[in-house]
C-alpha cells in the first residue's frame, strides 16, 4: 500500500489545482474562526448581555465543536480535490493504464479510499491545531471535555469525502459530480431535513440523511434546541454516518471492479 | 513454440450490440501478429478484455496458460487506442508513474526517451505534445524494463511518414531481439510490413488467422499479373495478346495490365516482345498483396 501512495503522491504533487484548493481551505479555516471569534469578542464587549446566549464558545471544552461546526462548511473544498482527482484519471484514461501497467482493480480503486482516508486525518490535525490556537487565546483551561469532537470531525470529514469519491465514480464527469454534490449538499438536503422536521414532523428522519447525519453530530455550538430539535444520540448518528460510509464504498468499489472501464 | 496468449471464445456484447463473436486465436512465442480490420471492428475491444480493462461478456484468454493478472500485466508493455498520461505533467514523470506501476526501474526511463528521439522534450508537459509525440512517449513508456511482450493498438496512428517508418524498424528490431509483439492495426500495408502472423476480423468476426504467408496464399489463383509499358501501347496490346498462356489484357492509364497463366515469366514475356519489335519500358509482376487478400475476405465494400 505504501508503493501505491508513493505513485498517488507523484500524480497529486504537481498538480496545480490540489495545491490552490489545499491552500484554500486551509486559509479558509483560519479565516472562518478568526473572523467568528472577532465577531463574537465584539459583540460581547458591546452588549454584554449576549454572553448569556453566546457563551464562550471559543473557550475549551466548547471550541472544539465550534471549530468543527464552522469547519464542516469547508469541507466542500476537499470533496472537490478528490472529485477531481479522481475525475482526471478518467479524463485523461489513466485509470486504464494504470491496470494495463499492472495494477489490478482493486488496488487502483483501493488507494483512492486510501487516500480519502489520509486526508480525513490531515483535516481533523488542521481542526485541531485551530482550535488549540483559538481555545488556548480565550478563557478557560484545556481539559479532555469535548475532546469526542475530534472523532466527530474525522467521521465527518470521512462522510463527506467518501460521498463526493462515490460520486465521481459513478458519474465520470467533474462538472457532474461537482454540481451534485454542492446542491445536495448546500441546497436539497436542508431543504429535505427541514421539510422532515419542521413540516411533516417526521424527526429524526430527517437527521439520518446521508450528509445530515454527520453534521448533526457537530450541531451549531448555541441554539441546537432550535436547528435540531428531538436529534437522536451521538452514537445512533455514528452507526447511521458509518453505514453510509460502507455503503460508499461499497458502490464505488463494485462499479470500478465489475464495469467496463 | 509455446503459445503467448491464446484465446478462446471471446465473445463481448456492449449492451444488444454484438462487438465480438466467439473470436478465438493463438499467438506464438517471437511472432509479430498483426490484427488486422477496420474501424470498429473490435481489435481494440479484443486488446482491451485480455488487458483487464473490459470485461468479456462470455470467453477466456491465457497469457503463458496462466489466466490474466496484474503481475503478469507488469511484463508486458501496452499501448492500448490512445497514449494516457496526465496532461499536468511532464513526459518524465509520466514516465516515471509507469514504471512505478509496472514495478521497473527508474533508469530505464532516460533510454527510452532516447529510443523515441523525446530526450530534448522530456520535461514538457504532456498537454504540450503533439499528437506524434504523444504517441512516440506512449511508446517509450511500452518499453521500460524491456518487456519479452509488446501491445501495439494503431501505432503508428498520428505520427508522420519518418516516424511511422522509425516505430516499423523499430518493432522489426524488437523482434529480431526475440520478443512477441501483438500488433492491431487497420494499414494493411502496415501489417504486410511487419507482421508474421495475421488475424483478420470484421464486426467481431474473425475471418481468418495464420501467417502472413498462408493468409496470402490462401486464396491465391493459377495466375500472374504483370505490368507492361512501350512507346507504343497499342501495339503492345496486339503483340502480347498473341503470346501463349495471356488470359487477358486491358489498358490501364499509361500502361498495359496483361493477366498469364502461372507459367509465363517475366524473362518470356520480355523476350516474346523483343523478337516482335517492341522494347519494353516497364516490366513489373504485380505481387498478390494482403490488400488484394483482404478485400478477397472481407468483402469489397467497407463493411462495418
Amino acid at each position: 500500500m505504501l508503493h501505491l501512495l508513493k505513485i498517488e503522491w507523484l500524480k497529486i504533487k504537481n498538480y496545480r489545482a490540489f495545491w490552490v484548493f489545499a491552500i484554500l481551505y486551509l486559509v479558509s479555516i483560519f479565516v472562518v474562526t478568526y473572523i467568528s471569534w472577532y465577531v463574537e469578542q465584539r459583540t460581547k464587549s458591546e452588549i454584554p448581555q449576549t454572553a448569556m446566549i453566546l457563551g464562550d464558545s471559543f473557550g475549551f471544552p466548547k471550541v472544539w465543536q465550534t471549530v468543527g461546526w464552522l469547519s464542516s462548511w469547508l469541507l466542500y473544498f476537499p470533496g472537490m480535490i478528490i472529485i477531481m482527482l479522481m475525475v482526471n484519471e478518467f479524463n485523461f484514461k489513466t485509470h486504464r493504464q494504470n491496470i494495463i501497467d499492472g495494477w489490478s482493480r482493486q488496488q487502483f480503486i483501493g488507494v483512492k479510499f486510501a487516500l480519502v482516508i489520509i486526508f480525513s486525518l490531515l483535516i481533523t490535525l488542521i481542526n485541531i491545531i485551530t482550535c488549540l490556537i483559538f481555545g488556548s487565546i480565550s478563557y478557560g483551561h484545556f481539559s479532555m471535555d469535548g475532546t469526542a469532537y475530534i472523532f466527530y470531525i474525522f467521521i465527518q470529514a470521512l462522510a463527506y469525502l467518501f460521498f463526493a469519491l462515490m460520486l465521481a465514480v459513478l458519474f465520470r464527469r467533474s462538472g457532474l459530480a461537482i454540481i451534485i454534490f454542492f446542491l445536495y449538499g448546500i441546497i436539497f438536503e436542508w431543504l429535505i431535513t427541514a421539510l422532515l422536521t419542521f413540516n411533516f414532523h417526521l424527526s429524526p428522519a430527517g437527521y439520518f440523511l446521508p450528509l445530515q447525519a454527520s453534521d448533526v453530530l457537530i450541531p451549531i455550538p448555541f441554539g441546537k434546541k432550535v436547528f435540531y430539535p428531538d436529534s437522536p444520540s451521538s452514537s445512533i448518528l455514528i452507526i447511521a454516518v458509518l453505514a453510509y460510509i460502507t455503503a460508499y464504498v461499497f458502490f464505488a468499489r463494485k462499479k470500478f471492479l465489475i464495469d467496463d472501464l | 513454440m509455446s503459445s503467448v496468449l491464446s484465446i478462446d471464445k471471446i465473445t463481448k456484447f456492449y449492451g444488444s450490440i454484438r462487438a465480438l463473436n466467439e473470436v478465438s486465436f493463438n499467438v506464438q512465442e517471437g511472432s509479430v501478429f498483426g490484427i488486422l480490420g477496420p474501424n470498429g471492428s473490435g481489435k481494440t475491444t479484443m486488446l482491451g478484455i485480455v488487458m483487464d480493462i473490459l470485461k468479456a461478456s462470455s470467453g477466456n484468454y491465457l497469457w503463458r496458460g496462466q489466466p490474466g493478472s496484474a503481475p503478469m500485466r507488469q511484463q508486458i508493455g501496452t499501448l492500448l487506442e490512445t497514449p494516457n498520461f496526465y496532461h499536468y505533467l511532464s513526459g518524465e514523470k509520466n514516465l516515471r508513474i509507469a514504471a512505478e506501476v509496472k514495478q521497473k526501474g527508474q533508469d530505464e526511463i532516460e533510454k527510452v526517451l532516447h529510443l523515441v528521439n523525446l530526450y530534448q522534450r522530456k520535461d514538457s508537459k504532456f498537454s504540450t505534445y503533439s499528437l506524434g509525440m504523444k504517441q512516440r512517449l506512449a511508446i517509450a513508456s511500452t518499453l521500460l524494463g524491456s518487456p519479452e511482450i509488446l501491445v501495439f493498438d494503431e501505432p503508428t496512428n498520428g505520427l508522420d511518414p519518418a516516424g511511422i517508418a522509425e516505430i516499423r524498424e523499430l518493432i522489426k528490431e524488437l523482434n529480431r531481439q526475440g520478443k512477441t509483439i501483438i500488433m492491431a492495426s487497420h494499414i494493411l500495408d502496415e501489417v504486410e510490413k511487419v507482421c508474421t502472423h495475421v488475424a483478420i476480423i470484421q464486426k467481431g468476426e474473425l475471418k481468418a488467422s495464420g501467417s502472413v504467408q498462408d493468409i496470402l496464399d490462401r486464396k491465391t489463383v493459377d495466375e500472374t499479373v504483370f505490368e507492361l509499358a512501350a512507346d507504343d501501347l497499342v501495339a503492345l496490346q496486339t503483340i502480347v495478346q498473341q503470346m501463349n498462356g495471356v488470359l487477358k489484357t486491358s489498358l490501364v492509364d499509361n500502361y498495359l495490365q496483361a493477366v498469364f497463366a502461372n507459367s509465363v515469366t517475366a524473362t518470356s514475356v520480355n523476350q516474346f516482345c523483343f523478337e516482335k519489335g517492341i522494347v519494353l519500358s516497364k516490366l513489373n509482376i504485380k505481387r498478390k498483396s494482403l490488400e488484394t487478400t483482404f478485400l478477397e475476405i472481407t468483402g469489397t465494400k467497407s463493411e462495418r
